[in-house]
């Protein structure tokens, strides 16, 4: 018996010509939360619509819950909570009426954490979700996933459009929930920040492959940022273990998983007169630009 | 989980749908109205001989009706659900795929069969006050033909709201224009009986197109 949730081999992807990834590998262990981060266009978006069977990637293999995604049967999606990005819903209909027609889909439905929710919001059960605002209607959004007691929550860009007091709200409500209830969680966000609260693992994409796969706790304390100072022009640094090197005036600066004294041996083997070396851990969002460039 | 499907689709389109029932009371009347002056005036020997000897049926009016609210009934029932990409959301529920795809398309079928068939016997039970049974048969029969195309033009634009890419929606979209022609091609009244059945069976294969681009709209196909 597999503890895997989540299991993709050799995801491979193009739109036309554009090679989105290649042989893309990652697996979703049971009652982690794994947030999928990387710069636009990487493919977080396009991974997440392969998961739901809405992309057939050109070549690979996934599986949720051990069903192949291009075959998920009904009762596997009743226990895979879907969240859109920009938190889509039928916004035609009230609050109430939202709640009737779900809750005849899921045998788990839990109407009171649905209301528990909107009851917070202080807006009538015949609101139109179409006449609410963006933060109100993630809460709705929100509120019709945790009601639906899925074991596998997927959400795109969960923090898309709120402003800080709601995505705050999202992320508290969501971590005690999937904590308190051993859910699984697979999320993407553009907000790193939301993350570093929220995610047991991350991994952070650039274009066409995986950079990083781990806990966020292990990558916080092993990456590191290096800065130092130099005089003139100095050679450039070459090395698979660091990332992104570079030099504003006289303030140089690179990123690597190695140690203080790796780093003082390759600026040593490379020629570069430096001084004032200095080495610190970082918090996730640092860490996703030192991985990923600022460009 | 069936009552919720329709439930969800009744919010989505009932004030279409009263727009809708409005148009079709209206049209209705006023035929009737017209047929029944006519009749006042020139007495319904007059309409008779007109009806046999003129090609009139006295309905024409009507002809485009059925066809324009198949083809707004579904641009209110799925441009919605692509622009706004609900669709996912709604093909993620707990239920079989191609079972969702027939219950919404079968929502439309029904609205679309109970307008069409409550305006057909309101027309025959004020005709048939009137004529003999084969000149009340005869204008229906003449316009069964339009009735079809309301059913064609509703899976047309189903079909083409669901398709993921421009280059078969733009295909789809001329098939469409050719497949609503063959509605109107003929104007000699009766001219479509020998084939009627075989046009609605024709036009009601037209599902097989939403299904085809339900798959496509599920394997992302793009231009």
């Amino acid at each position: 018996m597999t503890d895997k949730v989540i299991e993709c081999k050799n995801l491979t992807h193009y739109y036309g010509k554009r090679k989105i990834y290649e042989d893309l590998s990652f697996d979703v262990p049971k009652g982690r939360i794994l947030g999928l981060l990387g710069k636009n266009g990487t493919g977080k978006t396009t991974t997440i619509n392969i998961l739901m069977g809405y992309l057939k990637p050109r070549a690979g293999q996934c599986e949720i819950f051990g069903e192949d995604i291009q075959h998920i049967s009904p009762a596997t999606r009743a226990r895979i909570a879907l969240l859109l990005e920009g938190h889509i819903q039928y916004a035609f209909m009230t609050i109430e009426k939202i709640e009737k027609y779900y809750s005849a889909f899921y045998p788990k439905w839990n109407r009171d954490a649905y209301y528990e929710l909107m009851n917070k919001l202080k807006v009538a059960p015949h609101q139109k979700i179409a006449n609410m605002s963006c933060g109100q209607r993630s809460q709705v959004a929100l509120g019709l996933i945790l009601a639906q007691n899925a074991d596998l929550l997927v959400l795109d860009d969960f923090s898309l459009g709120l402003d800080p007091g709601y995505r705050r709200l999202f992320i508290e409500y969501l971590h005690e929930y999937a904590k308190a209830e051993t859910k699984t969680i697979f999320l993407t966000s553009h907000i790193i920040q939301d993350m570093e609260r929220l995610v047991d693992d991350c991994i952070i994409m650039d274009y066409g492959r995986i950079l990083v796969q781990q806990p966020v706790a292990q990558l916080m304390s092993t990456f590191r940022r290096y800065t130092y100072r130099v005089e003139g022009e100095q050679p450039a640094l070459s090395s698979d273990k660091i990332y992104h090197p570079s030099v504003i005036r006289d303030c140089a600066e690179l990123y690597s998983f190695e140690n203080r004294g790796y780093v003082e041996r390759l600026l040593q083997e490379a020629g570069i007169g430096y001084s004032d070396l200095r080495e610190e851990t970082m918090n996730l969002e640092d860490i996703f630009i030192g991985l990923t460039g600022k460009y | 989980m069936n009552k919720a499907i329709f439930f969800k689709e009744w919010i989505k389109t009932r004030w279409y749908l009263l727009a809708a029932l409005v148009v079709f009371v209206s049209y209705t009347l006023y035929l009737v109205l017209r047929v029944g002056n006519a009749i006042e005036f020139k007495g319904a020997a007059h309409l008779w001989a007109v009806l046999l000897t003129r090609d009139a049926v006295f309905i024409e009016p009507v002809q485009y009706l059925p066809m324009v609210f198949g083809l707004l009934l579904g641009v209110v029932q799925f441009v919605p659900e692509v622009v706004q990409k609900r669709l996912k959301l709604t093909l993620h529920l707990p239920y079989p795929q191609p079972g969702m795809v027939l219950m919404m398309m079968l929502y439309g079928l029904g609205a679309l069969t109970v307008l069409s068939l409550a305006q057909l016997v309101a027309f025959w039970g004020f005709l048939q006050h009137y004529m003999a049974a084969e000149l009340t048969a005869h204008i229906l029969l003449t316009a069964l033909p339009w009735y079809a195309a309301g059913y064609a033009a509703y899976l047309l634009t189903y079909a083409v709201c669901v398709e993921p890419s421009w280059r078969m929606r733009s295909l789809l979209i001329l098939m469409g224009i050719g497949l609503l022609r063959v509605h109107f091609l003929l104007d000699v009244p009766q001219s479509y009986n020998s084939f009627i059945g075989s046009l609605f069976v024709f036009d009601l294969a037209a599902l097989l197109l939403v299904l085809r681009s339900m798959v496509r709209f599920k394997e992302g196909c793009q231009d």
